[in-house]
């Protein structure tokens, strides 16, 4: 198990490397220039020369991706051109935010899902399972956007109840909590509807099994041969979904967040990329690579503690 | 009026009389040339427009929801949005108002020599910085020398090289071997200070819109002593202190306590809160009362706003616009065609379908109703007939097709081309849509043969026609040359009174209309919203947003 940790690591860095490359010459050929977009219409040819110069922008890409690596690699990630702050400040404010919605979100969709997959599951075709069916392929199939606005207009315009924006500040006229009301529903509702068909199906699965038939004929009660013996075996294939969903709620919510005007990383990568703020695409790339990579290899490790056929 | 008048002002007092001028004419003129708006609107026999509704009421915050960037380098700014986080606290010179007059701000008043050469500035002599220190004709001079040092970055270098500035080789070569230029003041004595409270700029040819461009949104007045950086804290003439700003979040600038020479401030607290790109979040934070103004709306978000009861929709006309400008290839290099893409267009219809109806119908001439110099030469309807028969006479019977470059954003863009394609394919001409992304598109605008390019509201017409249209000018991106064109424009630029101006306008519209390259389907109000219970508040055709003039009535 050890080896193929170290195994997978290795592979992770490799794989950085390759990204923090491929972001670094993708931006060089993108359209746009960084310093007449800086000085704005009014601006000389000559102030343009200048700007270019100051910041080694005329310099070869080849140069420049090295020497961003080499100071990437002493911890200086370099100096973001819209914020004018180290791009490791500008990264850890926005990635604690993104952090603390995808908690939260996290936290409501996996017990959520997780209760209403296996009622719904563990009696198919059952009047529960048809209506908690229903409502996840509905909210699955909507998109984000559209769920969003759907939301606002119920929520927000039509009853008053909750605030429309997130940007997080005690002093906008509603309290911290309700501001994450709406974008953690509608990352819930969302992405919940997904992993409930998935824990159904797999629950489904489990109970046709002729093991569960067995323990209940021997007399067991119909919440104990659910609880015992079709919980853990349902939740193994799911396991490895539900890591999954991590990585889509660090990097993946660039909707919700430009949405509701939540200050966090997906909104700041975006706007990086059309800025071409290169030190912070760069950075939050390689973050958002990284936490992919990690959470598929806890995924892969839990998935062989969880179920003892599968070895290394 | 102890002062003598002005010869311009003189003159043009008695083509007002004549009936020869028109009384906003006037009223540009002779503030520009340094008679005090409430004196000019006196002498036009007009009344000054009551901006006032009601005693202002002191206290209260007011949250604009806009972009926060970098604020950092006041004399760099390429953004308004910029600019109107820091205003609060840096001030201008002049004040160009929403009637497009431009009165004295940091400055009382000024007089312009009879060549127009020199313009002498009267710095106020009540106006201190907030750190205590008396504000004089120094920090004047330190400042315009700032922005016109090539080392500083300042677009103002742009705006007035051709009034104040020499552009020489410094000698080295850049890689392709082609000497680099830069620019420096005309003459060592360009800007000089008189005295303590009396500052000269001295240009080589004549320019009337100087007071205009003192107010031109980089040109704020810092304190020297802070070497040109701005931020938290920072000194300021201005009527609040910014104490909070966060690029991306927040600014929050607190009313300066005592001192502040001009009327205001109202609010205690004036806060900007950045709301990102997405129209729907703007939308959903004023409708939650989480802020209350929007910097500038887009038309997808009206209905919306419109049906929220404590909000109203603020709206100006000025020159904003964007052109359908083609160039002069292959099948557009026939005069006939171009023409028909003019009058296969239903600006009216464009107008309504793109913009909502809020704006004025193009003309397909780059001079807008609302500059000094617009003539009006019959508004062109829509007629397929003609166009067709133009594109047949030019040798294409079957129409043509083509193909026109644009942007997905502002929406009302990429409306307006879809309906202009619609309106167009009746009379034969077959446009394909290439939709750019608009970091691109600046990459290519001049390039592409044929593009929808979106213009800024300028104050004179003549300014827009010599930047868009002028045979080899960098924005010429239609590269359109008429020699008749170039000559009236010349003859247009020298004088100074605006009918003589609006003769040779009458005359450059036609030949646009005749032979132009470009397509104007309609120009466009500018817009937002604010919550109702701010007042003091109108909006700038250049969306530049003052918070000492505002209050809060609950």
């Amino acid at each position: 198990m050890l080896r193929y940790a170290t195994k997978q690591l290795i592979n992770m860095l490799l794989t950085l490397f390759a990204v923090s490359f491929l972001v670094f010459i993708l931006n060089e050929w993108a359209p746009g220039d960084v310093a007449s977009k800086l000085l704005g219409p009014y601006a000389t040819q000559d102030q343009v020369d200048k700007l270019n110069e100051a910041m080694g922008l005329n310099r070869s890409v080849l140069i420049r991706y090295f020497e961003y690596m080499g100071n990437a690699l002493t911890g200086d990630l370099g100096q973001s051109l819209v914020y004018r702050q180290p791009v490791a400040d500008v990264l850890a404010d926005r990635l604690g935010a993104t952090l603390k919605l995808a908690m939260i979100s996290f936290a409501v969709i996996v017990p959520l899902s997780v209760v209403l997959g296996v009622l719904a599951g563990m009696r198919e075709s059952s009047l529960a399972d048809r209506a908690i069916s229903l409502f996840s392929y509905v909210t699955a199939s909507i998109p984000e956007f559209a769920m969003a606005v759907f939301l606002i207009a119920i929520f927000v315009v039509g009853l008053g109840a909750l605030p429309g924006t997130s940007p997080m500040r005690a002093d906008s006229g509603w309290p911290i909590w309700s501001q994450y009301v709406m974008p953690v529903m509608v990352v819930t509702f969302y992405d919940a509807g997904y992993l409930i068909s998935m824990i159904r199906s797999s629950m489904v699965d489990v109970m046709r099994q002729p093991y569960i038939r067995t323990a209940a004929l021997k007399g067991m009660s119909f919440t104990q041969v659910v609880g015992k013996h079709a919980l853990r075996n349902a939740l193994i294939t799911p396991f490895t979904v539900i890591m999954l969903q991590l990585n889509y709620l660090v990097s993946g919510l660039v909707v919700v967040e430009t949405i509701f005007a939540y200050p966090g990383f997906g909104r700041l990568m975006l706007e990086a990329a059309l800025a071409k703020d290169i030190a912070v695409v760069e950075a939050g790339a390689l973050i958002a690579v990284a936490v992919t990579m990690l959470t598929q290899l806890f995924g892969d490790l839990g998935y062989m503690r969880l179920d003892p056929r599968i070895r290394v | 009026m102890a002062d003598k008048l002005h010869p311009v002002i003189e003159r043009a007092g008695r083509e007002m009389a004549d009936g020869q001028m028109g009384r906003r004419d006037f009223l540009r003129i002779a503030t520009l040339l340094g008679v005090s708006a409430s004196t000019a609107y006196g002498m036009a026999g007009l009344s000054a427009p009551a901006l006032a509704q009601g005693a202002p009421k002191m206290g209260g915050t007011v949250r604009l929801g806009m972009r926060v960037q970098d604020i950092s380098s006041p004399h760099t700014y390429s953004w308004i949005e910029a600019s109107n986080c820091a205003r609060q606290t840096i001030e201008y010179l002049t004040e160009t108002g929403i009637d497009n007059i431009t009165r004295p701000n940091l400055i009382e008043k000024w007089e312009a020599s009879p060549d127009l050469k020199s313009w002498t500035l009267h710095v106020r002599k009540d106006v201190t910085w907030r750190k205590g220190r008396k504000f004089t004709a120094d920090d004047v001079v330190w400042n315009l020398t700032r922005v016109l040092d090539p080392k500083t970055g300042s677009s103002v270098v742009g705006l007035l090289k051709g009034f104040i500035l020499d552009e020489y080789e410094t000698g080295e070569k850049d890689d392709k071997g082609v000497a680099k230029k830069s620019t420096r003041l005309w003459d060592a004595s360009a800007i000089q200070k008189i005295d303590d409270f009396t500052v000269k700029m001295t240009g080589k040819v004549p320019n009337l819109a100087i007071p205009e461009s003192l107010f031109h949104y980089p040109l704020h007045i810092c304190d020297p002593e802070e070497g040109g950086k701005f931020g938290v804290g920072a000194n300021g003439t201005g009527a609040f202190e910014i104490v909070e700003h966060e690029v991306g979040k927040r600014t929050l600038c607190v009313a300066r306590k005592s001192g502040y020479w001009g009327k205001g401030p109202f609010l205690d607290r004036f806060e900007v809160i950045d709301l990102g790109d997405d129209a729907a979040a703007q939308i959903s934070a004023l409708a939650s009362k989480q802020v209350d103004m929007i910097y500038q709306g887009a038309i997808a978000t009206l209905p919306t706003v419109e049906r929220l009861p404590h909000v109203q929709v603020n709206s100006v006309v000025g020159g904003y616009t964007a052109v359908a400008r083609v160039h002069s290839i292959k099948p557009f290099d026939d005069k006939r065609v171009r023409q028909a893409l003019r009058h296969s267009l239903d600006t009216e219809a464009l107008l309504k379908g793109a913009h909502a109806g809020l704006g004025s119908p193009g003309e397909h001439h780059h001079v807008a109703p609302t500059h000094p110099e617009y003539a009006n030469i019959g508004f062109m309807k829509r007629d397929v007939a003609k166009a067709k028969a133009l594109l047949a006479e030019a040798g294409y019977p079957n129409g043509i097709d083509t193909e026109i470059v644009c942007r997905p954003s502002p929406d009302w863009e990429l409306r307006a081309v879809n309906i202009m394609v619609e309106q167009w394919k009746e009379a034969g001409i077959r446009v394909k849509i290439n939709v750019m992304p608009s970091t691109q598109y600046w990459d290519n605008w001049t390039k592409v043969p044929f593009g929808f390019t979106t213009w800024a509201h300028r104050p004179l017409g003549i300014m827009v026609l010599g930047l868009a249209y002028r045979s080899g000018a960098s924005w010429n991106e239609s590269r359109w040359s008429n020699p008749e064109f170039d000559k009236l424009l010349a003859e247009a630029e020298g004088y100074l009174d605006v009918e003589k101006r609006r003769a040779v306008t009458a005359k450059m519209e036609q030949i646009m209309l005749d032979d132009g390259p470009a397509v104007i389907p309609l120009w466009r109000a500018i817009f937002n919203y604010t919550d109702k219970k701010i007042k003091g508040y109108k909006i700038h055709p250049s969306v530049y947003i003052e918070a000492r003039e505002m209050w809060i009535e609950a």
